[in-house]
């Protein structure tokens, strides 16, 4: 019986094996392979191992670098404006009393719209004689390239994918909020404690795994930043919206450099393990409390 | 109940809102409102409050959508992405949903350490191995097929962990009467398992739909051209078209996503709880 079981068990795990095998295990296992050789996929015969070659000269390339400070732009852009934006909005929509259920769609239809979506559309407001530059035009500011200038199209694109994304993050802590024990407060008001000390010692205090999954969760939602520009800039212009993903998938799959694409890909995976396993360790803390 | 001072500061608040939310919505609004006229009315409306205003309906009032729909392919891409989208849905339900009741109920040699490896690979970004996938499937001949776009799309160990954990609190009493009724394990998981646990497969089956739909570089790697493309791959090939007008380009970012708004209107339950509980299950 216990054997039958067992068999039936592997069974049922048998098709999900198969494809992890197939497309998680193998794929991890060849990146790494492929990372310490020159693979290029249009000529496999003349691969060659070449240790860590890879990885020195990743640090070398001029457009890697560029494209990984690119990238390192975004997170220093996106992740303050978007936890930020989303906490204040959850704390506002949680304190109002009226309108409750249209704040939390209308700031959440941005995140219903695709990236692809997003990205034509704001090609169209960013455009030299579109919408965006009018509105300026009547506050009486001169017309801005935004996208289309080498130094404006890396924040121009940050502040759309912000304006995209905020709204998720916005729901996930506005149900934090709501699932404060008001018995807290209650205990709070009899004790005449101002709004600031409630929110310094409840809100936060109860906030801060919610937070600290946020910041992460949009720390490497900023790494994998690639639709937007892809779309929008192609990576330009000059390079100053290329980011990491975005050299790893040209270098993969349009130059076929396999070797190279997979050491980029390895820096990149690093990266973000660390960012999930420091998340996890921040979060655990204050379970164990 | 409220004193009056906190009445006065919600009023504040609530006003507050209402004019960040017009500004927040404002591209949106110019989307919509624009994808009804033509470009010299466009470009007529920019300077003044006609631009976030829909034009008078007219007979010609859904020229933009007309043009789209007649002289493009975009309502076959529309429809091969929903049809993507359902095989992805069956399949992944199917695999993902066996491999969690295994791990949930059917103890198998080291299935403890499977646990702890589809746990640790939710890690593995997507993009780590998404190079290997195309050398993979162009090596298998799949590119530019349907099996090719979905097979390295199927398995999902986030899925599976969530089968799991909802599996694993299903009554074990129930499977043992079952089987006594001769019902084998399969039979019992389609017809017993799955129906017991409407909100999780719901769930999956929402998130798989709007990745599909929404899913972008995995598409424009394995579709290069032809009748396979998936919506938003063709919005690009539509879009890009010098012939294309900006108020067709806005025709086809609002059809592409109706389907999308359609999904969230009828499944906002299962899509709150699915956001806001991945909030409170990790942290």
């Amino acid at each position: 019986m216990r054997k039958k079981n067992s068999i039936m068990g592997m069974a049922f795990f048998a098709p999900a094996l198969i494809l992890l095998t197939l497309f998680l295990f193998l794929p991890m296992l060849l990146t790494f392979g492929f990372s310490f050789t020159d693979y290029f996929a249009l000529n496999p015969e003349l691969t060659h191992f070449v240790g860590l070659k890879n990885y020195l000269d990743c640090f070398k390339d001029e457009l890697f670098v560029k494209s990984f400070l690119n990238t390192v732009k975004f997170v220093i852009i996106i992740v303050p404006c978007q936890c930020g934006g989303a906490m204040l909005m959850a704390i506002a929509i949680n304190h109002a009393a009226h309108c409750k259920k249209y704040f939390k769609v209308a700031f959440f239809v941005p995140v219903v719209m695709s990236l692809a979506v997003v990205s034509t559309l704001w090609m169209q407001i960013y455009s030299p004689e579109g919408i965006l530059n009018t509105l300026l035009a009547n506050f009486g500011i001169d017309a801005q390239p935004f996208i289309h200038s080498a130094k404006q199209a890396l924040p121009s694109v940050a502040i759309m994918s912000v304006w995209q994304g905020m709204g998720y993050q916005m729901l996930i802590l506005l149900g934090g909020l709501q699932n404060i024990n008001p018995a807290l407060y209650e205990a709070a008001e009899m004790d005449h404690a101002t709004n600031w000390q409630k929110f310094k010692d409840i809100t936060l205090p109860e906030m801060k795994p919610l937070c600290v999954l946020i910041f992460i969760t949009v720390t490497i939602g900023a790494f994998r930043m690639l639709v937007q520009p892809m779309v929008m800039t192609g990576g330009g212009p000059d390079h100053s919206t290329y980011t990491i993903v975005y050299d790893i998938y040209q270098t993969g799959t349009v130059n076929w450099e396999m070797g190279l694409a997979s050491t980029m890909a390895i820096i990149f995976t690093i990266f973000v393990v660390v960012l999930t396993i420091i998340q996890n360790i921040l979060t655990k803390d204050k379970e164990d409390k | 109940m409220l004193t009056k001072k906190q009445k006065r500061i919600n009023w504040v608040l609530v006003i507050f809102l209402l004019v960040l939310s017009i500004f927040f919505l404002f591209p949106v609004i110019w989307m919509l409102a624009n994808s009804f006229k033509p470009d010299a009315a466009i470009t007529a409306d920019m300077n003044s409050v006609a631009a976030f205003i829909p034009p008078m309906p007219q007979g010609n009032f859904f020229e933009n959508y007309v043009t789209i729909i007649k002289d493009t392919s975009f309502l076959r891409y529309m429809g091969n992405t929903l049809f993507y989208a359902a095989v992805m849905i069956v399949l992944g339900i199917v695999v993902n949903g066996l491999a969690g009741y295994a791990l949930a109920k059917i103890p198998f040699p080291f299935s403890d350490k499977w646990l702890l490896i589809i746990l640790m690979l939710q890690i593995v970004p997507t993009e780590t191995v998404i190079t290997i996938h195309f050398l993979i499937i162009a090596k298998a001949g799949l590119l530019n097929t349907v099996l090719g776009y979905v097979l390295p799309m199927i398995v999902n160990p986030f899925n599976i962990y969530l089968f799991r954990q909802v599996f694993v609190s299903l009554p074990d009493d129930v499977y043992e009467a079952a089987q006594l009724d001769f019902c084998g394990p399969v039979k019992y998981f389609f017809t017993m398992v799955l129906p017991m646990s409407k909100t999780v497969v719901a769930t999956v089956g929402v998130f798989t739909f709007l990745n599909v739909w929404n899913d972008y570089l995995w598409p424009a790697l394995v579709f290069t051209s032809g009748d396979l493309l998936t919506a938003q791959i063709g919005l690009n090939a539509i879009t890009s078209n010098e012939n294309t007008t900006m108020g067709q380009t806005l025709a086809v970012i609002t059809m592409i996503t109706i389907p999308v708004i359609i999904i969230y209107s009828l499944f906002s339950k299962q899509i709150v709880e699915g956001v806001t509980s991945t909030g409170s299950k990790e942290g």
